[in-house]
């Protein structure tokens, strides 16, 4: 059943003029840091090119443009994963999931699903850069940016998972938005807690998100790293089902 | 006759407030229940209740044997429900509408198909079946709402005011539609503000009165609280000027019966086989000076007045 709505809800997504927008201003933005990153190896040739400076272009590459993908996709979640559940409820549309034999974690497996495949198409932005550029004859790594790709797709995952969450938590999309920025930003800097003047703990600097990804932009896919993803994802599911279970006793 | 909904000591409270307090209620197959009482009165939050949407402090709700709280799939799945504001999607078009309608209660290929065409026509939606639900108007929103609700079939029908924004001929298609589905054997529960429809349609009513039953039984009131009136005879109201006595209007001869009201207006019961123009005539004729003649409330709205404590005057 959780297809059917997943199914529902990408086609609504796609039907809608704010994620062609989306996507048109990520590839610009993305095009442009893309453009950034190969602007010191215009007129070089391949042949000539030290290994060394291969690598060097690779990594940069990867961790330039896949790090603003990585900013853009924190942007647009939240917003598309309030879109997805705050505003049914606002809207009252909420009424014919809930009236539905269907349970509160097959709807929320569905939106979050649909929101899988809809940021798959912005995660595969970067990667269908540098795959131009490796057909115009770049030597540019394919398993690093496939590594790269994975590792992002699993970050809006995260991401995606943790805006449901703050979507379950109001019927005000902007409201949930808002919440949605805090708790990924609370994310993003929680392994800084030691400039703060606080004692810098292992668990914080496992919870931020940064250095996961990092891994996968240096193309190492770690089954730690894979865990972390899959592990806060489900977690904040688990969250947002237990507020959509509870939802009729409110 | 198979029980369709048993509904056992239904509470709800939402903060300090009580919106529904001890409700019993029970629909067999074919049963048109009307929910009835002022804005407030906790119509919405008994239907909510009923379809699911909201949880109840206390007291039990039982679909065709299946427990709302503890099995709600199986009890969902005998549901259909007309939320106060039509779930619709505005960006899909209505027959995709009713597509993914119709998949989320499980109908999948020929039976899906077969559906979706029959709410089209039982609803009369052909000519928008293209449309986008966002350009429809009013009416036919509410009818795409309720196109959805009769999708599966379902055993249990729950309508919040199905009859807003429908004009004249929009709602009595509806009550032809909701009288066909009862024939073919499922409950309905509908709220509705118009006391008229639901004295034509429902085989019984109930009324709310800040979540708590104030009436439940036969629209026409519980037997022996309505006035005897004699067979075929009609009823009608009316205020003299300079006022009279209701025995000087009880002796003219079409008068069966007549009572004086609170207000200053008097009833009366006029003899099987005479009209009110003959009363009219006659008043004029005798020089009472006839101000007012009308028809009588019916019995389902004198029963709602009173219960209201609102005095009993013509409309």
């Amino acid at each position: 059943m959780l297809w059917v709505i997943a199914r529902r809800e990408s086609l609504t997504l796609f039907q809608t003029g704010l994620l062609w927008l989306l996507l048109a201003a990520c590839a610009l933005i993305l095009g442009w840091v893309f453009l950034t990153v190969l602007d010191p190896f215009v007129g070089v040739d391949s042949d000539r090119l030290e290994t060394l400076s291969i690598n060097a272009l690779n990594l940069r590459l990867v961790r330039e443009l896949f790090g603003a993908a990585s900013v853009l996709v924190l942007l647009i979640a939240p917003l598309l994963a309030s879109r997805l559940l705050s505003s049914e409820w606002r809207d009252g549309r909420y009424a014919l999931l809930a009236a539905a034999p269907l349970r509160p974690l097959d709807i929320l497996l569905g939106k979050w699903l649909a929101l899988a495949l809809v940021l798959l198409a912005l995660c595969a932005l970067p990667g269908c850069l540098c795959l131009a550029l490796a057909l115009l004859g770049a030597p540019v790594d394919l398993g690093l940016c496939l590594s790269a790709t994975l590792g992002l797709w699993l970050l809006g995952l995260l991401f995606a998972a943790v805006g449901l969450f703050a979507a379950s938590l109001s019927a005000q999309p902007g409201a949930a938005t808002v919440i949605a920025y805090g708790l990924l930003i609370l994310l993003s800097v929680i392994n800084r807690t030691d400039t703060a003047g606080m004692q810098a703990l292992e668990l914080f600097d496992w919870l931020s998100w940064g250095q996961h990804l990092f891994w996968f932009l240096i193309g190492a896919v770690r089954l730690s790293d894979l865990g972390y993803f899959v592990l806060l994802s489900a977690g904040f599911l688990a969250l947002a089902e237990r507020r959509l279970a509870n939802r009729p006793y409110q | 006759m198979e029980r369709v909904l048993e509904v056992k000591a239904l509470s709800r409270q939402f903060g300090a407030r009580q919106a529904l307090r001890d409700l019993h209620l029970h629909l067999e197959r074919g049963d048109i229940l009307g929910l009835l009482g002022p804005n407030g009165a906790g119509k919405t939050t008994c239907l909510q209740l009923l379809a699911g949407q909201l949880a109840p402090d206390q007291g039990c709700i039982r679909i065709c044997g299946h427990d709302l709280l503890r099995a709600p799939r199986a009890a969902k799945q005998q549901l259909g429900y007309l939320p106060e504001r039509p779930p619709l999607y505005p960006d899909l078009h209505l027959h995709d509408y009713l597509c993914y309608c119709a998949r989320l209660h499980g109908l999948r290929a020929a039976a899906l198909r077969a559906a979706v065409d029959e709410v089209i026509a039982e609803c009369g939606l052909e000519s928008v079946r293209q449309r986008l639900l966002g350009h429809l108007s009013k009416g036919y929103r509410q009818r795409v709402g309720l196109a959805q609700a009769l999708l599966h079939n379902p055993a249990l029908l729950l309508l919040d005011e199905p009859g807003d924004g429908l004009d004249p001929l929009q709602s009595q298609e509806l009550r032809a539609l909701i009288r066909r589905r009862a024939e073919r054997g499922c409950a309905v529960i509908f709220s509705s503000h118009r006391l008229d429809e639901v004295q034509h349609l429902c085989k019984a009513v109930l009324i709310l009165r800040e979540g708590q039953t104030l009436y439940q039984g036969a629209p026409q009131g519980p037997a022996g609280t309505a006035p005897a009136t004699p067979a075929a005879s009609v009823a009608l109201r009316v205020r003299l000027v300079p006022p009279s006595r209701p025995a000087a209007l009880a002796a003219l001869e079409p008068v069966a019966s007549a009572e004086a009201l609170d207000d200053g207006r008097m009833r009366l019961h006029l003899h099987p086989g005479t009209s009110p123009a003959q009363l009219s005539r006659m008043l004029v004729e005798r020089g009472f000076g006839l101000a007012e003649l009308g028809p009588e409330p019916n019995d389902l709205e004198r029963l709602f007045l009173s219960g209201f404590g609102v005095r009993d005057r013509a409309a």
